[in-house]
């Protein structure tokens, strides 16, 4: 009597967990399989699946050709520069901060915590007009005037850097509470410097960490499309979640739908972090689970 | 500098060189990065407080000097304050189902079964998409003509609806793709919450013949106050500020009738160079977002006792 009790219940519970799992990956499935369409047959499909009439591929190999792909290599270089830098600076700020005793500790401490509580809608468009008043940039004077500063500059993909990566920074002075200074009290009375400890000694015992962090951190810097789709106007130079955001846009204006295309890259710009998750999720489960249960 | 340092027990024993060649390295590495991030982070804000009390347009030479002008305007008038109003209960609906729902989910993966890491990973995948790169499904399945939904529904029989001309279905997809995209991290943090839970707090609650429901109501739910804190207080921050998810979907029609404050300070600020009432709309929508939370923070809190 209790074994087939439990047997339906696994058994609706598996019925539950399906349904939920299909409304979770339709979209992604819509997704791929709208790129194959032909963008005149899209428009009358109409149907939840949209199956492909004629199987076209150009759609796809479109962000692969000498004037497709720029967007595409944005992504992969803002992606791997933030990633570097975000681990560099939470590993030697990090470090410092955990193991140095200075004045005015206490303090950078505060700011890493109050930081994360400003909503970010208090900067959102006050950087905006500091970026278009950056002197000496994009045309302006030495007050800022005249031009559009560093507004449709590509540079915007790489030097914003705000107190939001501060997180990490927390994350790793955390971590660094469960390890043991005999290592590096060992290396310096051995005659290691500084940054010769940090790369042979801290970062191989702190990888579990670092590996959190830059995972986390290579994510979100590919799904930031809100930073390009605000300052970079010109495809070539945004990246390519950013490009889709512009696509989506437009799909509200009047005109010309290209469903497909947009499909298609929406598919290509998904690909990357989905990777990511599937093979290095440990990393981001443990980094929602630092995060929000420890902090 | 030499008498204020406070030193630890261990490093004090080598002298105070030593202590001195710490904080100069300490300083040598925190202030570059704190200077820089205070350069993109800390600059802004205060350009915003600054910033809402002038009429800017960012073109020609300086904002000019408005004082209280533009935060009359928002209140004298309905234009903004409907949006505002609309940001918070909109932004309610969104944290409210995903909060719910995610909770559930949480409670339908704390089990045994062994293909139970295979749903953990489906259920998070949405939020490893950007935004931009998933809402479009949504705008194609609604299309008025030709769209799938509408197609489906005949098929099956009802009556097509025309989606993008109802304030309510436009509000209701808005919802659903918030809580599709967010309920995964959610849900996982839920789930962090039930298994630190000490079972055996449960057995001895079976011991004394409790039921199910009163495990979830004297031992579940306790358990979980902080981690619902921590979901609700994050999930206040992030909806208050939501406008993306309403840009991309419904681009707050009908006649604005989904648009929210956001999105209008989005568009004020980017698209029109409004920038002195842009400011003035998000140093409001700001304070009422630290005000929530603080509210937030205080029932907590007062719930301790």
């Amino acid at each position: 009597m209790g074994k087939t009790r439990s047997r339906i219940i696994m058994t609706i519970w598996l019925l539950i967990m399906s349904v939920v799992a299909i409304i979770m990956l339709y979209p992604f499935i819509y997704s791929a399989l709208a790129g194959l369409n032909h963008k005149d047959d899209f428009g009358h499909l109409g149907s939840l699946l949209p199956m492909p009439k004629r199987i076209v591929l150009s759609n796809f190999l479109y962000i692969f050709t000498p004037n497709g792909i720029r967007p595409l290599i944005n992504t992969v270089f803002r992606t791997a520069w933030y990633t570097v830098n975000v681990c560099l600076m939470a590993v030697l700020v990090g470090y410092v901060m955990a193991r140095y005793e200075f004045k005015g500790k206490k303090f950078f401490f505060a700011v890493i915590i109050c930081s994360q509580l400003v909503p970010s809608v208090l900067t959102l468009i006050p950087s905006f007009v500091m970026v278009s008043k950056i002197p000496f940039a994009g045309g302006n004077n030495w007050m800022g005037i005249g031009g559009r500063g560093l507004i449709n500059n590509i540079l915007m993909l790489y030097l914003p850097f705000g107190w939001n990566n501060l997180l990490w920074v927390f994350l790793f002075i955390q971590s660094m509470r469960s390890i043991p200074r005999d290592l590096e009290e060992a290396a310096e009375i051995d005659g290691c410097g500084f940054f010769r400890m940090i790369f042979r000694i801290l970062i191989p015992i702190q990888k579990p960490m670092i590996a959190v962090i830059a995972v986390n951190t290579a994510l979100s810097t590919w799904n930031d499309w809100m930073t390009p789709f605000i300052y970079i106007n010109k495809i070539q130079d945004s990246t390519l979640p950013a490009y889709v955001g512009m696509l989506t846009a437009q799909l509200q204006a009047f005109g010309d739908r290209d469903y497909p295309k947009l499909f298609a890259t929406a598919t290509v710009a998904i690909i990357p972090p989905f990777l990511i998750f599937l093979f290095l999720q440990k990393y981001i489960i443990q980094g929602i689970a630092s995060v929000g249960i420890k902090g | 500098m030499e008498k204020t340092l406070q030193l630890p027990a261990g490093i004090k024993k080598r002298g105070l060189t030593r202590a001195q060649r710490e904080a100069r390295r300490a300083y040598m590495i925190i202030l570059p990065y704190y200077i820089y991030i205070a350069f993109w982070s800390l600059l802004p804000l205060l350009i915003g407080f600054f910033l809402g009390f002038t009429e800017f347009d960012g073109l020609s030479g300086l904002p000019k000097w408005v004082g209280l002008e533009n935060f009359r305007t928002f209140f004298a008038t309905n234009e903004y304050l409907i949006l505002l109003w609309r940001q918070i209960w909109i932004g309610m609906i969104c944290l409210f189902f995903n909060t719910v729902l995610s909770f559930l989910l949480g409670l339908a993966l704390n089990v045994n079964f062994r293909i139970r890491g295979f749903f953990r990973t489906t259920v998070y995948v949405p939020s490893v998409a950007a935004v931009s790169t998933t809402t479009a499904v949504v705008v194609a399945l609604l299309s008025p003509v030709d769209g799938g939904l509408n197609k489906f529904l005949e098929a099956i029989g009802v009556q097509p609806i025309v989606w993008n001309y109802s304030q309510f279905w436009m509000v209701f997809w808005i919802v659903v793709y918030f809580v599709w995209r967010s309920i995964g991290p959610a849900a996982i943090i839920w789930l962090g919450g039930l298994q630190s839970i000490n079972p055996s707090l449960y057995e001895a609650a079976r011991v004394d013949g409790a039921k199910r429901w009163q495990e979830i109501r004297y031992i579940t739910i306790p358990g979980l106050k902080y981690i619902a804190g921590y979901i609700i207080l994050t999930g206040v921050i992030n909806v208050m500020q939501m406008f993306d998810v309403v840009m991309f979907i419904s681009r707050g029609n009908p006649y604005g009738k989904t648009d929210v404050l956001m999105y209008r300070i989005y568009r004020d600020g980017i698209q029109s160079f409004n920038l002195g009432m842009a400011g003035a709309q998000s140093i409001v929508l700001g304070i009422v977002t630290i005000i929530f939370a603080l509210m937030y923070f205080r029932f907590i809190v007062r719930s301790e006792d």
